[in-house]
């Protein structure tokens, strides 16, 4: 018995750094998961990684103004990011072009603009490391922002969930009863900036974008209503960082590819064997219902 | 009988290029009309300027005191994304926008009433399936059911029953004359002649331009459709302004 | 007669004078690859070189991108420096796609070197200067390279290479009686980065890094672990930083062990000018003391 807590829970017991982790995974699963799970519905999945890379201009100027000062940085990173999302959103409303692809074309200006301007004054891996974290160096400003974004993005989606919804099943029907869907999508889209951001902030680009969209993936082979899925997604975020942390204790392995890596194996078991859609369900013969 | 709808002198297109131009006419208040033309036609581009969903490129839709919020509006099902993850009963509780809103509680009258329009469309039972795990035709019995909720004073319906079973279109068509006899006006956009002819008192023929529009059996003439035809294939490389209907 | 061929003699001399400084007013163009190198090429060349160094002060010499600017004055140099010892990787490419044929001096020839740990592999250490001892080696080295390139001013820089190695010894012979302060079972240092090897060899000092703790390597919760119960056995009290990485990892080890951050050391770049260190012996300057009092337990 022993022998378990020393696995299970000793680590976290003993270390605060561990407990931190923890509790920096919790909040990034919370405020991730609903957030997650609707990027994934819309096709838009590959944004968070672009993200990361389109934030560039926004910490290069924000730099430029004070330094390396973690809250402009930040701050300018958001904007950044905002703009290329909202710029992309716009541009698919109203022209013909899809998300995916205005979003790339912006994404793309907003890497060049950044590296020309960082080019002015020293290198980019000055501003890349500090500006991306690492999980295992949660400092109490980093925790209290992770987790202030959580409680945002699970309040603001609770309250636009139907209209949210609606935006992206049937968007005709929302602008036939005269629905402004495109507010609310805005808000969605400012809401994974901010999650975004945020964990790039507090845990480094691979596990923001990790626990954004693999869980996601996951959750969809376990539920089959926005918000189960939205909790499932969270639940398997948070097993995802628990057991990943573990894994980085006990077998000595990198932390956040740890933890990316578990939710990828959450993925693919659920892709095998999971209660619906997955491989077991539809290659596997079984007993039909009556009619 | 009075208009619901009156269009003056409509002209509706994308990009300068019309789809449909110099579109007089009213629908009457009650009335259950078929809209039917080659493909091509303008049709549904018509529908959609009713709804509010396209401007006009010139010439009015007149509403009179119908609100927006009283025209219901099903399009064909293509813009619909069927894979997301929304069970049949929270679909046909969309319905319920108008009196609900964005953010407003679903009461359980209006649960009851949700579950009365599913059995008037077939769909008992299914309220808790995933809408991806549907049939087309079992799709479009709860998409008809959620039309039935908004219970609106004017129904458009673009293309209704192609692309799903005989039995569900008969069912579905009940739908739309016990909405005719509730006294809504009903607008088809319809390919099927034979169940235009055989079920809709008015029929607006359009192929660009307005063919015909009025009683069924006076629109509806080989003549007329001879020339609905005609008029698509004269598509035109380098078209001239169009100078009717300036006077 | 001999008066008069004398003062002709004398102004022959004197017409030539002009040409032959006009000549050495010429300064040799030179490029050093990193801040140190540059003081120490700077301090031994003095005005008869102009210099341009590519990685400037708080740079990283190891992951530099050499720009246009950089490649036109390796292009137009007489003498380049290189470290070398593996520590300037892109030197070679920039020196091809420059086109520079000229001399290139490797200022640690005849370093005896170490090697050190970097991402699970074991490569030759190249920061050979953090040993005082090597730093004689290093300006014996440019001293000569530049003699070589530029013979009429050998004289001077014998002389100031001179004066520097005495410097150097003077500034060896106090880090020494700095240290001797510390007892040996203190003599233990945590940083994040490996360039003091050749330091602690020199003046008996063990460093230890955080496991993988690198520019770009991401450490394990493992590792962490590790060094915080080792912090904590071995009663460390300062955990250093150096001046280039990200002190959020550094932050945390250091509160998980209840030790607090120390001042930034000097290892690989020197500070930009005015900074705490600005040459190569203010390096030393800026470094020991702090040691000291970490290692002192203060």
């Amino acid at each position: 018995m022993s022998a378990l807590y020393d696995f299970l829970a000793a680590p976290f017991a003993d270390f605060a750094f561990m407990r931190r982790a923890l509790v920096a995974c919790a909040a990034l699963s919370i405020g991730c998961g609903p957030v997650g799970v609707l990027l994934v519905l819309r096709r838009m999945s590959l944004v968070g990684d672009s993200m990361s890379h389109a934030v560039l201009p926004g910490a290069a100027i924000g730099f430029l103004i004070s330094g390396l000062s973690l809250v402009s940085m930040s701050i300018g990173g958001f904007i950044a990011g905002l703009l290329v999302a909202l710029a992309s959103g716009l541009v698919s409303r109203v022209t013909q072009l899809r998300e995916d692809a205005s979003f790339a074309a912006f994404y793309l200006i907003s890497i060049a603009l950044g590296v020309l301007i960082v080019s002015t004054r020293g290198s980019n891996v000055d501003l890349m490391h500090v500006l991306f974290g690492t999980i295992l160096a949660v400092d109490d400003r980093s925790l209290m922002l992770v987790s202030a974004i959580a409680s945002v993005s699970i309040a603001v989606m609770a309250v636009i969930y139907r209209p949210l919804i609606v935006e992206c099943f049937d968007p005709g029907f929302l602008r036939s009863v005269g629905g402004r869907g495109g507010v609310y999508h805005i808000l969605f889209l400012m809401l994974v900036v901010l999650n975004l951001v945020a964990g790039f902030q507090a845990l480094g680009t691979l596990m923001a974008v990790g626990l954004m969209v693999l869980p996601a993936a996951a959750a969809r082979f376990w539920a089959a209503e926005v918000w189960s899925l939205a909790a499932v997604s969270a639940l398997i975020a948070l097993l995802a960082g628990y057991v990943g942390l573990l894994l980085s204790y006990h077998a000595d392995l990198p932390s956040g590819p740890s933890i990316v890596l578990t939710a990828g194996v959450a993925y693919v078991l659920s892709l095998i064997a999971g209660p619906q859609g997955s491989l077991r369900r539809n290659l596997l013969p079984q007993p039909h219902y009556e009619t | 009988m009075s208009a619901a709808i009156r269009l003056d002198d409509l002209t509706l297109g994308y990009d300068r290029h019309p789809a449909v131009h110099h579109l007089s006419g009213s629908f009457g208040a009650g009335s259950l009309t078929a809209v039917v033309g080659p493909n091509g036609a303008g049709k549904t581009t018509l529908l959609k300027a009713i709804v509010g969903l396209l401007r006009p490129l010139a010439g009015r839709i007149e509403l009179g005191s119908l609100r927006r919020s009283q025209i219901a509006y099903l399009p064909q099902q293509a813009e619909i994304d069927r894979s997301f993850p929304i069970s049949v009963l929270d679909t046909v509780l969309l319905g319920l926008w108008a009196r609900t809103g964005a953010f407003g509680r679903v009461t359980p009258a209006m649960r009851e009433a949700a579950d009365h329009a599913l059995v008037a469309v077939g769909l008992a039972g299914f309220e808790t399936r995933a809408v991806g795990t549907l049939s087309a035709g079992q799709f479009q019995r709860a998409l008809f059911a959620r039309t039935l909720l908004q219970d609106c004073a004017v129904i458009l319906l673009d293309e209704p029953f192609a692309a799903i079973d005989a039995r569900t279109a008969d069912d579905l068509l009940d739908l739309v004359r016990r909405w005719h006899r509730e006294k809504r006006t009903v607008v088809v956009v319809s390919h099927d002649l034979d169940q235009v002819r055989g079920n809709f008192p008015d029929t607006l023929l359009v192929a660009r331009e307005p063919i015909g529009w009025g009683p069924t059996p006076d629109v509806l003439t080989p003549d007329n459709l001879a020339r609905a035809r005609a008029a698509l294939e004269r598509w035109k490389q380098d078209p001239e302004l169009c100078l009717r209907g300036a006077a | 007669m001999n008066r008069r061929r004398l003062l002709a003699a004398l102004a022959a001399a004197a017409l030539l004078l002009p040409v032959g400084s006009r000549a050495a007013e010429k300064p040799l163009k030179v490029v050093a690859t990193f801040s140190v190198l540059g003081d120490i090429v700077k301090t031994v060349g003095g005005d008869h070189i102009a210099l341009t160094t590519l990685v400037g002060p708080d740079g990283d010499a190891h992951v530099f991108e050499p720009t246009p600017a950089d490649a036109k004055a390796v292009a137009e140099a007489d003498l380049v420096f290189v470290n070398g010892l593996g520590l300037e990787g892109w030197m070679d490419r920039l020196i091809q796609s420059a086109g520079y044929k000229g001399p290139v001096a490797v200022a640690t020839s005849g370093v005896k070197s170490r090697v050190m740990e970097e991402d699970g592999a074991t490569v030759t250490d190249p920061h050979a200067w953090q040993d005082l001892g090597n730093g004689r080696l290093y300006v014996a080295n440019v001293a000569a390279a530049l003699a070589a390139a530029d013979p009429k001013d050998a004289d001077d820089y014998r002389a100031a290479a001179a004066a520097f190695t005495a410097a150097i010894d003077a500034k060896d012979r106090w880090v020494r009686a700095e240290l001797t302060a510390v007892p040996d079972v203190q003599r233990r240092i945590i940083t994040s980065h490996d360039a003091f090897g050749y330091f602690g060899a020199a003046y008996g000092i063990s460093f230890l890094a955080p496991e993988g703790v690198s520019t770009d390597a991401e450490p394990s919760a493992a590792g962490m672990a590790q060094l915080v119960r080792q912090m904590k056995q071995e009663n460390i009290r300062i955990v250093f930083f150096e001046n280039m990485t990200s002190p959020k990892l550094v932050e945390t080890l250091a509160k998980e062990a209840g030790a607090r951050v120390g001042g930034t050391l000097y290892s690989d770049a020197l500070s930009p000018p005015g900074g705490p260190a600005d040459s190569y012996l203010k390096m030393f300057d800026n470094n020991v003391p702090q040691l000291k009092a970490a290692m002192l337990g203060m």
